[in-house]
């Protein structure tokens, strides 16, 4: 009984004193001259994501060149949103690994949800999802990725260790928007 | 031939409430900045940036947007009381200011005359504020009441009630600082705090603190900011008594709202922290600079705890008000009684 009147009157003297009022305002003050966590994204920094981030899909070539995809359809087969389209096709001039390519590699990047089952499901590890983030624009075109266009190397380097943030230039030309990371300045992002 | 000093007094009033009123007029521009500033860096934001340097021609731009913006006015609105809401809220913002002390005396260089830093020295400047200050609330009333929404309504209703209930208790803190002070007059009451800190209202213990207390929960609520800005509840009531509005009239009750948050911080100096008055002696520092700190110093506390504190519910903001501000009050204001017989 006295045990919990003496509480209340703890309660009371803490009511009075504001103290839950100054511990709020202190947290609050804390934030206030910690600086802030916003990334000056694009016209001076950018987020170089790890190397385990899924982003655009990247096909891949051996040393020799050689495009590593067999067409064996199974990445297509594993897709849970059926958004990648393979239709293979003989070759047997050295383009692939075997003499079996893919006329036709495409995926829809508008119903891929980045799972990654894609590259799991692929027996040569010629499918990645790579680090290219910036996949947005103005019009429908850039949804539908073509092989041509995913053998082409990323702008990040397999090789880079990644989760930095980068310095960064925003180039807009009608060509399209485009945030050059310079991968040679980079810092630990700041919180 | 009237009398010459009489047409220079004339004048140098005219040029103070030229310039107290400019500055007025301007200054919710700073202040929008300053208080996104402050509630991005609260919440480890960067706040305004991409507009000019570190955002700074942010405020330009929404004042363009806000010229620009087309003005509403509800077919089915009170068209007259609907134009005259915002002009009764902005107005009494700026009368206000007549009975405000800045400073002391100021000799003008060169022409050797001395000007008061305040535009009329009233013997009773403290009942003017607060009267004055209590008018802004029928612009809300009349915004709520006259745009034919019942969302506006509900918001006007609820300043109304938020302001009688909260200001008998910030009348009762002001009468304790004229106990303190002994005086009703702005100037009298900061000349009482001369000296140093100790002399301070604020300082006055032990009632002091608790006067100041109860002015600042009172004000905040009667300036309708957050934790007590129940009138603008964006939860429940859209964006309560200036829901209806848009372009300049809206932005009339914006610069309405941001003086007043200035009356109440420049209300915080002169009663409790001595004014102009130096907390102890510095040399070179001119007055007008102390208070100008001081003023900074509370307009950045009034915006701290509005992105700290969450919104009170409605029947706690009645509850504060009644059983709580008004009995500390009344036993306050018995305290004081007794310490300054
Ligand atoms: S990431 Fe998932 S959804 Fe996207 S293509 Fe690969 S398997 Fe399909
Ligand atoms: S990318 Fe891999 S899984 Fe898909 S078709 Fe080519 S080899 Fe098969």
């Amino acid at each position: 009984m006295s045990g919990k009147e003496r509480l209340n009157i703890f309660e009371l003297i803490k009511k009075v004193v504001f103290t839950d009022f100054v511990k709020g305002l202190s947290i609050t003050l804390g934030y206030n001259v910690r600086g802030s966590m916003t990334l000056k994204y694009p016209d001076q920094e950018k987020w170089i994501p790890y190397k385990r981030f899924r982003g655009l899909h990247t096909l891949n070539r051996d040393e020799n060149g050689r495009e590593l995809c067999v067409a064996c359809e199974l990445c297509s087969k594993a897709c849970p949103t059926q958004c990648i389209t393979v239709i293979p096709m003989e070759d047997d001039t050295g383009r692939g690994i075997s003499d079996r390519v893919a006329k036709v590699w495409k995926v829809d990047l508008v119903r891929c949800l980045f799972c990654g089952y894609c590259e799991d499901a692929c027996p040569t590890r010629a499918v990645r999802l790579g680090r290219d983030y910036e996949l947005a624009c103005s019009d429908s075109s850039c949804n539908l990725k073509q092989r041509e266009e995913l053998l082409v190397p990323q702008s990040v380097p397999e090789s880079f260790e990644g989760g930095v943030v980068a310095a960064s230039t925003f180039e807009a030309s009608p060509a399209g928007l485009r945030v050059k990371a310079d991968l040679t300045k980079t810092k630990k992002r700041p919180w | 031939m009237p009398d010459i000093s009489l047409i220079v007094a004339l004048a140098l009033m005219v040029i103070k409430v030229f310039i107290v009123t400019t500055i007025l007029f301007v200054l919710p521009l700073p202040l929008t900045y300053v208080e996104r500033k402050v509630a991005g860096h609260i919440q480890v934001r960067l706040g305004p940036w991409r507009v000019g340097p570190h955002g700074l021609l942010q405020p330009f731009a929404d004042m363009i947007k806000l010229i620009l913006k087309e003005d509403i006015v509800p077919d089915k609105a009170d068209k007259f009381l609907f134009k005259l809401a915002p002009l009764m809220a902005m107005l009494p913002a700026f009368v206000v200011y007549a009975a405000i002390p800045f400073g002391d005396k100021w000799t003008i260089p060169f022409i050797d005359r001395e000007v008061t830093l305040y535009i009329a020295d009233m013997n009773v400047g403290i009942l003017y504020v607060l009267a004055i200050s209590g008018l802004g609330i029928y612009g809300l009333i009349f915004g709520g009441w006259s745009s034919n929404s019942k969302y506006a309504l509900i918001g006007g209703l609820r300043s109304s009630a938020q302001m009688i209930s909260y200001e008998i208790a910030v009348s009762f803190s002001a009468i304790g600082v004229v106990l303190l002070s002994r005086s009703l007059s702005l100037l009298e009451i900061v000349k009482s705090q001369g000296g140093n800190l100790l002399h301070w209202n604020f300082f006055y213990l032990p009632v002091g603190p608790v006067w100041f207390a109860i002015f600042l929960i009172g004000s905040l609520a009667e300036i309708n900011r957050v934790p007590f800005d129940l009138p603008e509840d964006e939860g429940t009531l859209g964006a309560g008594f200036h829901t209806e509005y848009s372009g300049m009239r809206f932005a009339f009750f914006m610069l309405a709202e941001y003086l007043a948050l200035v009356t109440v911080s420049v209300m915080s100096v002169v009663l409790f922290f001595g004014g102009w008055n130096a907390p102890f002696n510095v040399p070179f520092v001119p007055p007008i600079l102390w208070f100008l700190g001081k003023v900074i110093l509370f307009i950045y506390f009034f915006m701290w705890v509005r992105f700290t504190l969450p919104r009170y519910r409605y029947d706690q903001l009645m509850t504060i008000g009644w059983k709580i501000l008004i009995p500390v009050s009344l036993v306050n204001l018995i305290i004081t009684g007794l310490m300054k017989i």
